[in-house]
């Protein structure tokens, strides 16, 4: 049951062929661990998935969150499985040790990402929530409130949420205008405003809720450079952590979602009998550096929305394309030939292999970035870890726009691929597409992304990140250029990166030429690039695969192409390293020239959109 | 209390086995494998008499070097010390695990040994029954409840068209169904402190053990292919049939 939820296979290779998480263990930190601790946990990592969290995705979604008495309710049986996966330690994986985290590498982290949004993607958001919230207040909180908190966070006793947008404070979240007032005498803040769109803003599974948010301190400057961040409690705690009475904290309402049913989204309203109180986390008016140090993993994570939903709705189509039988085969002339399963169907099986390539090619970007978010962190080498955070810092924001609407993109394909059973509630599938769309929208809209990507990332350190990306391209494709079956491969993504360059030295002239007509060739950019980098890592996996199913055809004296179609067709092994050639093939050939047609719709300069009268 | 309980790394059954060229034997590269399920639930059952008794759990495999993965995962459930018998599974038998896990319970003297009713593999249901025997020492099988009381286990029995109920003086042998508990999950901290819990490992020698196979294999087959089935008419034609050619009516 539920084996659609994982691809253990594909998240092996990645982890431990085309990436090599073993080399992390020889930073201090990973000290003793080995490959044996990393399976042990990953077997448990999938069961847990498929057996406590799977088999309440469904429902949960009918039933959805109510609020009652200024209570929300959010499923019942969330209960003890967000009791169980805070016991199992899976909330602060990668997280500091000291404080109840498991300090483990963050690909594992990811790895459990994927497969737990999978399996219940809006369980997912109340240890989501929790750790990205107790992640800030270990870092920047005093110690003294830190100890107290953040265990009862990771560990499962206490949940987070994390309080940024009101009403007329979007995008613009520098127009936040919830105030903070320091009550004489105490450590506490008066805090009042309201919030809204908060996830996991309430819910009966813990006994208490943190909320960090984003609010001013009477004078200071308007703008980002005048928000501070405050823990504000649901329920007052002692400085023992037992719990008081209730904050001044009022759930005002919950939405009703096109998705992600089961996560409560809710309206707070701070002080409405002007005795909500806070703690002040860090230092006046840094609330939104904060927040930034803390924004690639969490953007990182959301991209992994993309890859684990999408991933399902294609794994459940795979299924479905085996089983459903329509139509003989078009080339058949037979009036009378059979009817065939319509993966038989050239064209079902174009929309699989795109679902394929691009799901494998989100876990190869995302996994990548994990890798480069650890080593930023762990390596020993100063040099060695920036670069690893320049490179993370270039990729996030394609990690996460490209993903999540790739990830969108997946669980439509999937959809069709079902036809109209699709469309229908029984089969599944509909549900990731409902659930994954928010991913491109919160975590700053994907449109912002491009616009990071572009007026940021491609600017740090005056444009050497982007040439130090470009270099790192350029010398996977020359040691590869004459590869003896892929060479037409790494010819695409040789193309495909050289428009995308060329496009991103142009920008530098068209943005002073007319800085409003650069600005609409950002989303396209972010994809281009996107196509890029993926290509990229997919021919690499190609590359890896290759002399790996030789070695298998050569044990196996296959010599001829029958003979090799027969081991692949006998072989797991021989297959799954032959479907990573086919993968990478497919999206060389198909989908990596997007990129060399994107950079010609930005070349062109076209300001329509902005000429028209709307 | 002392507590032994055994388990075995087996190919995960929902993977698809194959014959090798010959037919001499099978082909697994590339799939995975697991804790024997059965094993799992004895596991279980020794964890929790420990909790209720106190004592130790000691967790026995025998297999090849990657077995310890399966004893770390008995040791991260709440186990605290395993034996790895190295050996080739192609070339022991049945009897040939009960010479062993007899020698390794003489060594250990537990007060209870649970183990699975049988591997989900070769399905032989023979090692509990034979260790039983070999050390001259009671025996509870398909167990489905266990309750420890004076030296002395209770043990409900699954057995055809209903159940039994036994007590077994210990030390004793019990062999676990799927009923008997639902097996815990191994914690990340439940894993991350199996990395310091000793795992000895032993070969056959050291056990003074002569592995003697009486089984061998001389060759696999697969079931002959299901002919196609035969789409009849009408309700009529298929009760003709059903008297007539298949003479189950
Ligand atoms: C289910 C759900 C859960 C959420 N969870 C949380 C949470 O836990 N905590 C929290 O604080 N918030 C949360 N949010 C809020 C979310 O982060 C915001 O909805 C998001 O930041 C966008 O803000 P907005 O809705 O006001 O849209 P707007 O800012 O009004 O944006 C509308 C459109 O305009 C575009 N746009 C706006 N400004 C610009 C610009 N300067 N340049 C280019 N394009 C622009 C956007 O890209 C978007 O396409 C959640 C929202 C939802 C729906």
């Amino acid at each position: 049951m539920a084996d659609h939820i994982v691809n253990k296979r594909d998240i092996e290779f990645v982890l431990y062929e085309l990436n090599d998480l073993l080399a992390l263990t020889k930073h201090e930190k990973y000290e003793g661990m080995t490959r044996e601790d990393f399976d042990i946990i990953t077997d448990e990592a999938i069961k847990l998935c498929k057996e406590k969290l799977a088999p309440l995705n469904q429902a949960a979604d009918a039933e959805g969150c109510r609020l009652e008495d200024g209570q929300v309710y959010v499923p019942e049986s969330f209960k003890q499985a967000y009791a169980d996966y805070g016991a199992g330690g899976w909330i602060a994986m990668s997280h500091n040790p000291d404080l109840g985290g498991m300090g483990l590498p963050v690909p594992l982290a990811i790895m459990m990402a994927e497969i737990s949004i999978g399996a219940c993607g809006s369980f997912m958001f109340y240890p989501g929530l929790t750790v990205a919230a107790g992640h800030l207040v270990e870092n920047f909180a005093n110690a003294e409130l830190r100890d107290l908190v953040v265990p009862k966070m990771y560990s499962g006793e206490w949940t987070g949420t994390m309080c940024l947008t009101e009403p007329q404070a979007g995008t613009a979240v520098g127009d936040v205008a919830t105030t903070a007032v320091a009550i004489e005498g105490t450590n506490e803040y008066k805090i009042k405003g309201n919030k809204i769109f908060i996830s996991a803003g309430d819910h009966q599974l813990t006994d208490n809720v943190l909320h960090l948010v984003l609010a001013r301190l009477p004078g200071d400057p308007p703008g980002t450079k005048g928000i501070s961040l405050f823990l504000v409690p649901k329920y007052r705690f002692d400085g023992t952590g037992k719990l008081g009475e209730r904050n001044d904290v009022t759930i005002t309402g919950i939405e009703h979602k096109m998705g992600i049913n089961a996560s409560s989204t809710c309206s707070l309203s701070f002080g409405d009998q002007d005795d909500c109180r806070g703690y002040l986390i860090g230092k006046p008016r840094k609330g939104i550096v904060y927040m930034f140090q803390m924004m690639n993993e969490a953007r990182i994570t959301c991209g992994i929305q993309g890859l684990a939903l999408g991933g399902c709705a294609y794994r459940l189509a795979l299924e479905y394309t085996k089983e459903r039988v329509q139509g003989p085969k078009m080339t058949e002339r037979d009036p009378s030939a059979p009817n065939v399963k319509i993966i038989e169907h050239p064209d079902v099986r174009r929309n699989l292999m795109l679902c394929r390539a691009y799901t494998e090619g989100m876990r190869a970007l995302l996994y990548r970035a994990a890798i480069h978010a650890d080593t930023s962190h762990t390596h020993p080498d100063p040099e060695v870890r920036e670069r690893a955070n320049d490179m993370m810092e270039l990729l996030t924001p394609i990690a996460k726009a490209w993903c999540t609407d790739i990830g969108f993109k997946v669980t439509e394909l999937a959809i069709q691929l079902h036809g109209g059973y699709g469309y229908i509630k029984e089969y599944a599938v509909e549900q990731y597409m409902r659930d994954v769309k928010i991913a491109s929208i919160y975590e700053g809209t994907n449109g912002i992304q491009a616009l990071d990507l572009l007026g940021r990332k491609m600017r740090l350190k005056k444009g050497g990140v982007f040439l130090m990306w470009l270099q790192d391209i350029n010398e996977f494709l020359q040691a590869n250029a004459e590869h003896a079956t892929l060479a037409a491969e790494i010819s695409a993504i040789d193309k495909a990166k050289n428009a995308v360059a060329e496009c991103a030295f142009n920008f530098t002239m068209m943005g002073k030429a007319d800085p409003e007509a650069a600005i609409l060739g950002a989303t396209p950019f972010l994809e281009a690039f996107g196509y890029v980098e993926v290509g990229r890592l997919l021919v690499e996996s190609a590359v890896v695969a290759q002399p790996k199913l030789d070695a298998i055809f050569a044990r196996e004296g296959a010599t001829d192409d029958e003979a090799r179609r027969q081991v692949v067709i006998d072989n797991p092994e021989a297959r799954f390293y032959d479907s990573k050639i086919k993968t990478a093939r497919f999206f060389a050939a198909n989908l990596a020239p997007k990129a060399v047609f994107l950079a010609k719709t930005i070349k062109t300069g076209d300001r329509s959109a902005l000429d028209i009268v709307f | 209390m002392k507590i032994l309980t055994t388990v075995k790394r087996v190919v995960d059954p929902d993977a698809k086995v194959r014959l090798n060229s010959d037919n001499s034997g099978l082909v697994t590269e590339g799939l995975e494998a697991k804790m024997n399920a059965f094993d799992q639930y004895g596991v279980e059952e020794a964890i929790k008499l420990k909790e209720a008794h106190g004592g130790e759990v000691i967790v026995v495999s025998i297999g090849d070097s990657a077995g310890t993965k399966e004893i770390r995962t008995a040791l991260a459930m709440g186990g605290d010390r395993g034996v790895l018998v190295t050996a080739d599974m192609s070339e022991i038998d049945p009897k040939g695990v009960a010479d062993l896990l007899a020698a390794v319970i003489e060594r250990e003297a537990p007060d209870i040994v649970l183990m699975g009713k049988l591997s989900v593999d070769s399905e032989n249901n023979q090692v509990g029954q034979r260790v039983a025997a070999k050390l001259g020492w009671p025996q509870a099988t398909f167990a489905f409840t266990c309750e420890v009381a004076d030296g002395w286990a209770t043990v409900g029995r699954e057995v055809d068209g209903g159940t039994a109920n036994v007590r077994v003086k210990l030390p004793a042998i019990v062999t676990a169904d799927l009923r008997l508990n639902e097996p815990r999950y191994a914690s990340l901290p439940g894993i991350m402190k199996a990395k310091r819990k000793p795992i000895e490992e032993l070969t056959p020698d050291d056990l003074g053990v002569e592995l003697e196979p009486q089984l061998i294999i001389q060759g696999y087959s697969l079931p002959p292919a299901r002919a196609a089935g035969e789409i009849v008419d009408d309700v009529d034609s298929l009760i003709d049939r059903l008297q007539n050619t298949a003479k189950v009516l």
